[in-house]
């Protein structure tokens, strides 16, 4: 998978913990037979602006573990992600996050 | 980067076979089922499984939607596809050029199609065993080829 490094990935983790303290909803995506890994790295990428790391981690929690929370916030703002995702053909649900 | 342009190289067949899918498919994202059709469930999927109502109202809100967002799409492939030059030898490599977000639609349209065969097929594991016989198969492992390739051009474009 090649691709440069951004390089605020540190930041980009950090304002996305300090969200998910006082925001209930998420985006979760799962894992689907017939989507490509490397598909799913560049949805990642090109829709949420991650790095290519944090794309891989999340596409490999999906592939090894069935799914993965991609965002965390409003409930609105999940739904809009869960339309982007399925925009590109990806299985993604809202829910509430797990007390 | 919407000033990108990105060069996908097919044989001329692939971009009549391809061209032909893609009609497909658009007529399909079109279409108004008097049945639920389980590929069109798939690309609109239950955004709240545990709780059907919140689901259908999410559906009804946005579904048309999104099938119009894939019929554009679909339209945006057959127009690049259009513009592909004619040659004789069906099997001489021709290019498709890719100008600025139609890559996106690009990316959307062939997974879409790959789902939908995969729906068709009853794909739902892993790693599931392919029937040799049967020549949807080879069209789906073709598109996914296709696809790979076209995600290393559009990753290439971006760091460019």
């Amino acid at each position: 998978m090649a691709g440069a490094a951004l390089p605020d990935l540190h930041e980009d983790v950090r304002l996305h913990e300090q969200e998910a303290a006082d925001v209930p909803w998420q985006t979760v995506v799962w894992n689907d037979p017939v989507n490509l890994m490397s598909y799913v790295v560049r949805v990642f990428r090109e829709y949420f602006g991650y790095s290519v790391e944090r794309a891989t981690q999340l596409m490999l929690a999906v592939h090894n573990e069935g799914h993965a929370v991609v965002a965390e916030g409003a409930r609105e703002q999940m739904e809009l992600h869960a339309q982007a995702m399925h925009d590109y053909g990806l299985w993604a649900t809202v829910r509430r996050s797990p007390p | 980067m919407s000033d990108r342009i990105v060069l996908l190289t097919l044989t001329r067949i692939e971009v009549t076979h391809l061209a032909d899918l893609v009609r497909q498919f658009a007529d399909l994202v079109d279409s108004t089922p008097t049945l639920p059709d389980p590929a069109i469930e798939r690309l609109t999927p239950d955004v709240y499984p545990e709780d059907p109502e919140a689901s259908r109202e999410f559906r009804a809100v946005t579904r048309a939607d999104l099938l119009r967002r894939r019929a554009h799409d679909a339209r945006v492939v057959l127009d690049d596809l259009a513009r592909v030059e004619r040659v004789e030898d069906e099997l001489a490599p021709v290019d498709v050029s890719l100008e600025g977000d139609s890559i996106e639609s690009w990316l959307r349209t062939l997974a879409a199609v790959r789902l939908v065969i995969a729906n068709r097929l009853g794909i739902v594991e892993d790693d599931q065993d392919h029937d040799p016989d049967d020549p949807r198969y080879g069209v789906y492992d073709w598109l996914g080829y296709r696809l790979e390739g076209l995600v290393q051009a559009a990753e290439q474009g971006d760091t460019a």
